[in-house]
């Protein structure tokens, strides 16, 4: 089956036409943002890219590979005073696709985690980075369950390794490349 | 739709709480968060994989060690006994030494206890006391979910929410005036939830499901699974999946293994712990 790409009529109809089996929006980035420092006043974005060395680093730290570059940070303050990070990851298994926030201290010790977006598919499309450029950016309604009404789902138990593999991979980059 | 839905990676899986009514949405957020530090605290004591957990510390200690466990261990380990005598041995926590062998828990320790049927490894004794009886590994995968659901539910309804469903992997519970309506992964084809499984209406009461679909896998010439026959050790791979209801959420969680392994929806000990059971 082939797709004709719409950008400018996928913004629209992207809910309807290519919806995944199951999505929820948990939170968005502003909302994670101040669950998780509650005392901030700004939130700055300071996005990093890891030198060759760093990513080394990171991998030696985590014992994973540091996968990505580029990495999305928001420095947290209170004035001028740096409360601590949120940086942002995706993750993606066979058939899901989970948007994160990872909360670090000054010292890069991981303070809280926050689901932002988790989204479900049985066919193919989670694999496809076309199919997943719907998703990025765009601001559904916080705690709306996308996709058929389906909101609750009972079953085996869903392994979450792979965001507990990223977070420890940003915890590790925290002391890399945020740590000062 | 919950006012406010927010999700935390704990207990090897996603734990989705979603809460409403009652409240201001930051007083929310704080119950939300309270919930979330339950389900925190069920980790640190009862995870397989912490050094520091209850269940570690009871996995090293040797045959005649007595060891202080936190309360919630110990109500934990109280109703495992009470649902392994309730099913003869079906459901039993001492099956980690099969997880292991099978690559689906890493060994604690070098020297691997074999796996004995009716053999008592820990008795729950006075003051809060568990005393190592016998080599043996336990594992509460079965179980902690459930309980972590409940203390989640208790600290929403503690701090005031009107209505809340606390999702721990497949594993939840909800209470409020409303009926919930909640979908049954179809375990011939897990992730397609436009057709298939089943669905169900639930009002202030829990749901578990245990299957083999996202555990199973090859191991010497056989499949092996997550879900285990206490009563042999022998793995339960199998294309069906069990579902309880429950008053509470650790019940329905253990007795999943109570009729995953005896095939029968009827068992008493659904009649004893007030839950209800469905295979699809």
């Amino acid at each position: 089956m082939r797709y004709l790409y719409l950008p400018l009529l996928a913004a629209g109809v992207a809910g309807v036409v290519h919806a995944p089996a199951f999505a929820t929006q948990y939170l968005n980035v502003e909302q994670a943002q101040r669950l998780m420092f509650q005392d901030a006043s700004a939130f700055r974005e300071q996005n990093i890219s890891l030198t060759l060395a760093q990513m080394q680093q990171v991998e030696k730290l985590a014992g994973l590979p540091a996968r990505s570059v580029n990495w999305r940070v928001f420095g947290a303050y209170k004035g001028e005073a740096l409360l601590g990070y949120v940086v942002l990851d995706d993750v993606i298994g066979k058939f899901e696709l989970i948007s994160y926030a990872v909360a670090l201290s000054p010292d890069a010790t991981v303070r809280q985690i926050e689901i932002l977006t988790y989204r479900e598919s049985h066919g193919g499309e989670i694999r496809n980075p076309a199919w997943r450029r719907q998703f990025v950016g765009k601001q559904a309604q916080a705690g709306l369950a996308l996709g058929d009404g389906v909101a609750n789902i009972s079953g085996a138990t869903l392994s979450a390794s792979h965001v507990t593999d990223g977070v420890r991979r940003i915890a590790a980059i925290g002391q890399v490349a945020l740590k000062k | 739709m919950m006012q406010m839905r927010r999700a935390q990676p704990w207990l090897g899986t996603l734990v989705d709480i979603a809460a409403d009514g009652a409240l201001p949405d930051a007083a929310l957020a704080d119950a939300i968060t309270q919930a979330f530090l339950e389900v925190a605290l069920v980790q640190r004591l009862m995870s397989f994989h912490e050094r520091d957990s209850d269940v570690a510390r009871l996995n090293r200690a040797l045959p005649g060690d007595s060891l202080a466990v936190h309360p919630h261990t110990f109500q934990v380990l109280q109703l495992a006994q009470a649902i392994a005598a309730a099913s003869n041995g079906m459901f039993n926590i001492a099956c980690a030494p099969r997880l292991v062998a099978w690559d689906c828990l890493p060994a604690p320790s070098d020297a691997m206890p074999a796996y004995e049927p009716g053999l008592e490894v820990l008795r729950c004794e006075a003051g809060g006391m568990v005393r190592k009886l016998a080599p043996g590994w336990i594992d509460l995968g079965g179980i902690a979910k459930g309980y972590a659901v409940d203390l989640a539910i208790g600290a929403l309804i503690d701090a005031g929410v009107g209505s809340a469903c606390v999702n721990a992997g497949g594993d939840l519970r909800v209470f409020g005036a409303d009926a919930v309506p909640v979908a049954i992964r179809d375990p011939r084809n897990p992730y397609n939830l436009r057709r298939g499984g089943a669905s169900v209406l639930l009002r202030n009461e829990a749901m578990a499901t245990s299957a083999s679909y996202f555990s199973i896998k090859e191991w010497e010439g056989g499949q092996v699974c997550a879900l285990i026959d206490g009563r042999s050790g022998a793995p339960l791979p199998s294309a069906a999946s069990v579902s309880v209801r429950a008053p509470r959420c650790a019940l329905a969680d253990a007795l999943t293994k109570v009729i995953a392994a005896s095939g029968d929806i009827d068992h008493p000990a659904l009649r004893e712990f007030e839950a209800t059971a469905l295979i699809i």
